[in-house]
């Protein structure tokens, strides 16, 4: 193992784990400025995470073992879709791969986990959140792939690592076919993070709730699970934007730079789009999602247009 | 002969002892007996079945094109023979137990072995008439058995849609295997005319795909599958669906290969229509054992898929990947077999210990069934596709098929495998939903009627074998590498693929299963541990401080209402609203709501309709006067002459 790939094996750790709370700090932080408030400081997700981790839990009846394994699959199947993620081209080689489905089916499994767990409980609200989240994952799982499509079209692969190193020259810019990904994975971004137009992150009244839902009925060292597994989510869709779509050029440490750089620039979208969309009627998020799919379909066609090279 | 052989002859022989033994007496003692003698035939024939399938000489016969009976036994064979001992030796346990309380249950274990001989010989036959012969026993013996355990008139009408069904479509197994074996295909000729290439597979396709169940020629599997006995449901939507798609694969890929470009396409459409058609209209059945024949519906749409992957591939010279969507939709296959077996199986064992499967009226049962919940919980995360269990590992395979589709083919093709991708991946995520649903009301919750809440654990014979079965969904989601690349052997191309735990193929970042499956274990585990250690106050659940009480517990249809709501122009679910309000004070509300299943409305029914029409207008024919007859014989003797005189006739 070069000593690139274990900088990226820690980059893929620390930054899953101890960085990705700031992302959803800073959208928030952002948003406020946006909204003309001063906000709470991008460090809020730490200090609650801190603040749960010493409360103790919350038992409802009637429950079962799924209930107390739910929260610690979530973040375990998400602790996992950290590392097969290429951090600047590189991953070190751990056990479980680099395969792009294989990310899409570990998601899945947190989001079967958080629902089932909602059943388990039975409250209404929980169930509700539930219902509401696994119809929008259909549509989110069929465009997913239908980006997926798209950019295995130039290297005929799924491997993480090729389809980021095949993104690392300017000139994929020049494919409509990336563009019409880029803006599709754009939906999937939103809908996987439970950002606005798709969900209201901020939200707490019970009724309108998509992702929080389930959490429901969550405290303590639960709750902390799963408000992290939250953040990680956003670190991975939005890691794995720039690794598909952002060309980044030169040595290691340039495509390390280049992450670190598109970050902060994903977070000021999402509180740029928080801020001027309002949320949609759930029923239109389906139909919102599947404008990604039939722009998907319009970019393989331009892939054939344009001689498929 | 050789040594696979003359054990696959002997499990025969102890398989029909096993059958007959019921002809000796009628006592519990005797049918016992006779399901264990099934049990060890089927396991000879297995054990003969994998040894063929892992390298041991070729058995019997090969295929011939005469009307000579002949058995054999070859590599794809001996898959078929594997899948359906895993599937008939627990099925066959369990029903020693299972069977206790169930009327005639001497003659639904003698049914039972018949209908297992039947399918063996449709496996092992190497002629026309044979395969002919077992194909239509394979089709009337579960007939049999549902009319032995069930009299009441829905049950005939069912059985009669199922035999009207699956005999219209089975015209074209006949046809497609008669002009096959006339012209020396199955002893190895090539068909020459590309015509009669197409006319054989269009009949094969309607043929083999009604009795598979994929839409829309599925009607009858829904109705069928639900009333048979939970051993019987087990063996026919785990294997006998199966067989025909064995069938298919033997004609489309063999016998009357190489097929044109259109093939695949049309595979690739019917198996897209029957995974996402199938998934839908399971999420919204109320009763577990019809969603569940739902079910099959899908998982044979994404074998097909798999199978259309394959073709299309061929046609494409892409011939690595021919073989490798190939073994995806063989491992599906098994995965299929093993985890619908599995579920069928417990739906038998709730439905024994409850008295009912509507989904709205159980609850609570992993609690009270620990063992048999568990089991049925598992079985439901692998149909639904999920890491690290053997759905996942089939599903991957056959999404990566789909998708490479996508990426190698021309610009037609190409579009197609893109919706076929986007397709199975949705029907991943409506199976999730689906089975989110189902472990959430039969397992979890509180119990929903007496009944559930009193349910007890079932005896050892019968959690055994479900147990065994949720043991060969995660052994299969672990090691799924052991077993593709002598998969990928038997398909139309070759590929070199490694053998170890993970499944590495070229163009994808590979399934390393056993690594993520052990990650998942510890990662889980360790947050599980370090999360457990704080202590826990009881509490309600929240319900904004009202009281939680049974009357507002989360439905079935309550759950799916999102969908139903989004797919309304698709579905079209009915409902009816009657509110009666009795001076001016409301007294009452009913509400009904339907999701109608439109094949049946649409096409079965107008069809149907037709046929009975068409039948009324023929019946004026028959007057019963002689004279009349009479008529008509001097009419066509007329006609006849005119057309000799013509010269039509020479």
């Amino acid at each position: 193992m070069s000593a690139a790939a274990a900088v990226a094996g820690v980059v893929q750790l620390v930054g899953g784990v101890a960085v990705a709370p700031l992302i959803p700090g800073t959208v928030q932080n952002l948003k406020a400025r946006l909204q003309g408030r001063p906000g709470p400081s991008p460090l809020q997700p730490y200090r609650e995470l801190r603040r749960l981790w010493r409360k103790s839990g919350v038992a409802p009846s009637p429950r079962t073992i799924v209930y107390e394994l739910a929260p610690a699959t979530v973040a375990g199947s998400l602790l996992i879709a950290l590392v097969l993620l290429p951090i600047g081209g590189r991953s070190p080689g751990w056990p479980v791969g680099n395969d792009a489905l294989v990310l899409v089916g570990l998601l899945a499994l947190g989001r079967f986990a958080i629902t089932l767990a909602a059943w388990d409980t039975a409250g209404g609200f929980g169930l509700m959140g539930a219902s509401r989240e696994l119809t929008f994952a259909i549509a989110v799982e069929a465009v997913l792939l239908l980006v997926l499509v798209l950019v295995a079209l130039p290297g005929g692969s799924t491997d993480l690592l090729a389809l980021s190193a095949q993104a690392t020259r300017p000139a994929v810019w020049g494919e409509p076919a990336h563009w019409a990904a880029a803006l599709a994975f754009g939906l999937v971004v939103l809908a996987e993070t439970g950002r606005q137009p798709v969900d209201n992150p901020d939200t707490h009244l019970e009724l309108t709730m998509v992702h929080e839902g389930p959490l429901l009925e969550y405290a303590g060292r639960e709750l902390a699970y799963l408000q992290w597994a939250a953040a990680a989510r956003h670190w991975i869709v939005l890691v794995l934007a720039t690794d598909l779509f952002i060309p980044h050029p030169g040595p290691f440490v340039a495509q390390v730079a280049v992450l670190a750089g598109s970050l902060p620039v994903w977070c000021a979208l999402l509180a740029l789009c928080e801020t001027t969309q309002a949320k949609m009627r759930i029923l239109r998020v389906p139909l919102f999602l599947g404008a990604g799919g039939a722009v998907c379909i319009l970019g393989l066609a331009s892939w054939f247009a344009g001689g498929g090279s | 002969m050789s040594g696979a052989g003359i054990v696959c002859a002997a499990g025969v022989a102890v398989l029909a002892f096993g059958a007959l033994l019921v002809l000796v007496a009628r006592s519990a003692r005797v049918w016992r007996l006779a399901l264990a003698a099934q049990a060890v035939g089927m396991s000879a024939v297995g054990a003969a079945g994998a040894a063929v399938l892992f390298g041991a000489p070729i058995a019997g016969a090969p295929f011939r094109s005469g009307f000579a009976p002949a058995f054999g036994v070859d590599r794809l064979s001996g898959f078929f023979l594997g899948v359906l001992a895993l599937i008939a030796v627990p099925a066959a346990m369990y029903a020693r137990d299972a069977l206790r309380d169930v009327r005639h249950a001497c003659a639904v274990v003698g049914l039972s072995g018949v209908f297992c001989l039947a399918l063996v010989g449709l496996v092992v036959a190497r002629d026309v008439t044979t395969f002919l012969a077992f194909w239509e026993l394979m089709t009337l013996l579960p007939a049999s058995v549902i009319l032995v355990v069930r009299q009441d008139e829905q049950a005939r009408r069912d059985v009669f849609a199922y035999l009207a069904i699956t005999h219209l479509g089975g015209i074209g197994v006949w046809a497609s295997m008669l002009v096959l074996s006339a012209h020396g295909a199955l002893g190895g000729v090539p068909l020459h005319s590309g015509g009669l290439r197409a006319l054989v597979a269009v009949a094969a396709i309607i043929g083999f795909g009604t009795k598979a169940g994929a839409m829309p020629l599925h009607s009858w599997l829904p109705r069928a599958h639900p009333l048979a006995p939970a051993n019987v449901s087990a063996l026919m939507s785990g294997v006998m669906i199966k067989l025909a798609l064995y069938g298919l694969i033997r004609v489309l890929f063999t016998w009357a290969a190489p097929v044109p470009l259109w093939v695949g396409l049309t595979l690739l459409a019917l198996g897209a229509l029957s995974a996402v058609g199938g998934v839908l209209y399971a999420l919204f059945q109320h009763e577990l054992k019809r969603l569940l024949a739902f079910h099959s519906i899908e998982n044979v749409g994404i074998i097909v898929l798999g199978l259309g992957a394959s073709l299309v591939f061929a046609s494409l010279g892409r011939w690595q990947w021919s073989a490798i969507a190939f073994a995806a939709a063989l491992l599906h296959t098994l995965n299929h077999a093993v985890f619908k077996a599995l579920l069928f199986l417990g739906a038998g064992s709730f439905s024994g210990a409850v008295g009912a499967l509507e989904l709205d009226r159980l609850g609570g049962l992993l609690r009270r069934m620990p063992w048999t919940g568990g089991a049925f919980a598992i079985g439901a995360m692998a149909i639904a596709g999920l890491p690290p269990l053997n759905g996942f590992a089939s599903e991957w395979m056959t999404l990566q098929s789909l998708l490479h589709v996508a990426v190698y083919g021309p610009f037609g093709v190409s579009l197609a495998g893109a919706i076929a991708t986007a397709a199975l991946a949705a029907t991943a995520a409506l199976a999730v939903f689906c089975f989110v649903k189902v472990i959430g009301l039969v397992l979890l919750g509180a119990p929903r009627r007496r009944e559930a809440a009193s349910a007890r654990e079932t005896p050892v014979g019968m959690r055994g074998p479900l147990v065994f079965l949720a043991g060969l969904c995660v052994l299969l989601g672990v090691v799924p590498g052991l077993l593709v690349p002598t998969l990928a052997r038997l398909g139309p191309g070759t590929v070199a693929l490694s053998r170890g735990a993970s499944v590495s193929l070229p163009g994808t970042g590979g399934l390393p299963a056993l690594g993520l499956a052990l990650a998942l274990v510890l990662v889980v585990g360790g947050l599980w541990r370090a999360a457990r250690s704080r202590r826990a106050a009881p509490s309600p659940a929240w319900a904004c401080g009202q009281l939680v009480e049974p009357a507002l517990a989360w439905t079935s249809a309550g759950f799916t209402k999102p969908l139903r709501l989004f797919l309304e122009a698709v579905l079209r679910p009915s409902r009816e609203l009657t509110v009666r309000v009795e001076h001016g004070v409301l007294q009452e509300v009913a509400y009904d709501a339907e999701v109608p299943h439109l094949f049946d409305t649409l096409i079965y029914e107008p069809v149907t309709h037709a046929a009975l029409h068409g039948a009324a207008v023929v019946r004026r024919l028959q007057s019963g006067s002689l004279r009349t007859y009479l008529l008509y014989l001097l009419g066509l003797l007329a006609l006849l002459l005119v057309l000799v005189r013509l010269g039509v006739l020479s």
